[in-house]
């Protein structure tokens, strides 16, 4: 039989409804992957997954975020007005924002460093919310600020692969907000969650002859193929856009 | 007046006369200018109950909204990416229908903005207007102006969009020139 681009025993998708992404991925994120999505400050990373988010609740599918850094009331107060958003997803549940400090709360963790007992706790807890919930999308935003509290690499990796296996058991497809800068190389903070992500997307500024160009790029996605182009990005209140950039030899440098 | 009359009516006719999703490269003269947005807003674009989205990269968008007042054409379904206001630092008000574009150098950004303009309104078939390739060849290289034209256009195709390229007879060069006949399905020279 000839190989084909696309077998029949294709994994289930996770459309994301984004549809540049979709697009770019050959039909969205395959279901239960954990996705690493990587970027410096003001690259789009949140607005993603919102959309993200508010357009799998629109289809059905109950849908967690998870906010480590900032308070939901303060980060649903500046995020983009999407059209397509609908009150009554928070309202009836399908849609739910949760500080991640409250759970720290109830769980008693109250040191700056999480021991190891401490990280399987919150890893339990995690999952058992997606279990409870029947959670089938979720963002951590971020990765990273666990990762600090956690902070030795091998109990972020006993973190990342305990929480990733239970989410993919459970065929909840995951968004994991790394915080990089701009400077750095890799896509994480501890280089450890690049490693044990499904998928990593990045976003990232690019500057060509003075203008600051917005850009995303799929570098890894388990279970499809996928473009590995660069594309520019616009966050706009009926969702995130992306055109492919440009070359035309005018670019400077790789960005 | 007998002139302008003739330059409206002339673009309207054979705008009208092409399939859909065509994209036309429309070479005119400085002083058909205004005769020439009007044939195409008024007398096209209107009858047939077309979105407008219209990339100025000549002069800002606010001009062409004055322009539109006094010849008394409405602004319902008239939308602009305004690619100059920006760097002229202009301080004039911003009309609802108007985004600016910082740069005609954005050239993403330009696609981006007429993107989000067409999902605006689903139900509704678009003109795209470029005005003109002549000032973003000002901006842009050659390269990455033919580059630009060739996937906006594809995508406003496969979209079902109309597309209208200006030139202005008078900056046009032999690039220029090759470059429209690369993207364009027809090509109309007003008043020849």
């Amino acid at each position: 039989m000839p190989a084909t681009e696309h077998s029949d025993d294709e994994r289930e998708r996770c459309v994301t409804g984004i549809d540049a992404i979709d697009h770019i991925l050959n039909g969205g994120v395959p279901r239960g992957n954990t996705v690493l999505i990587s970027g410096s400050v003001g690259t789009g990373k949140t607005s993603i997954c919102i959309e993200f988010l508010v357009r799998g609740a629109l289809n059905g599918e109950n849908s967690l975020y998870l906010s480590v850094t900032e308070p939901t009331d303060k980060l649903l107060m500046n995020v983009i007005p999407f059209d397509f958003f609908d009150d009554k997803l928070v309202r009836q549940g399908k849609l739910q924002f949760v500080d991640l400090p409250k759970i720290y709360d109830k769980l008693g963790i109250d040191k700056e460093d999480l021991d190891f007992d401490q990280t399987r706790l919150l890893a339990d807890t995690i999952a058992g919310i997606v279990e409870e919930q029947k959670i089938r999308r979720l963002v951590l935003d971020s990765v990273t600020s666990v990762c600090y509290r956690i902070r030795e690499q091998e109990r972020i990796r006993d973190f990342l692969l305990r929480l990733g296996t239970v989410l993919s058991a459970k065929g909840c497809t995951t968004l994991l907000v790394s915080e990089i800068r701009s400077s750095e190389d890799g896509y994480s903070q501890w280089g450890v969650e690049e490693a044990l992500a499904d998928g990593v997307i990045v976003t990232g500024n690019l500057e060509r002859r003075g203008d600051l160009l917005r850009t995303l790029q799929i570098v890894k996605m388990r279970g499809t193929t996928h473009s590995r182009a660069k594309y520019v990005l616009d966050l706009t209140t009926s969702g995130v856009l992306l055109v492919p950039l440009l070359k035309g030899g005018s670019v400077a440098s790789g960005g | 007046m007998a002139v302008e009359v003739s330059i409206t009516s002339e673009i309207a006719e054979k705008l009208r006369a092409l399939p859909d999703s065509s994209a036309v490269a429309l070479h005119l003269k400085s002083d058909q200018y205004f005769d020439a947005i009007q044939g195409m807003l008024d007398r096209f674009a209107m009858k047939k109950d077309l979105e407008v989205v219209y990339v100025t990269s000549t002069i800002p968008s606010q001009s062409i909204i004055n322009a539109l007042e006094v010849l008394e054409i409405p602004m319902d379904h008239i939308w602009f990416v305004d690619c100059v206001s920006q760097i002229m630092m202009s301080q004039a008000k911003r009309h609802p229908h108007a985004i600016i574009v910082e740069s005609p150098t954005m050239l993403e950004n330009i696609m981006l903005k007429v993107e989000f303009l067409i999902r605006g309104h689903p139900d509704r078939n678009a003109l795209v207007v470029l005005d003109s390739i002549n000032s973003l060849a000002i901006h842009n290289n050659t390269k990455i102006l033919s580059e630009f034209l060739h996937i906006l256009v594809n995508h406003l195709r496969s979209r079902g969009a109309y597309t209208v390229i200006f030139s202005m007879r008078e900056y046009e060069t032999d690039e220029i020139r090759n470059m429209l006949v690369l993207v364009s399905d027809d090509s109309i020279e007003l008043g020849k």
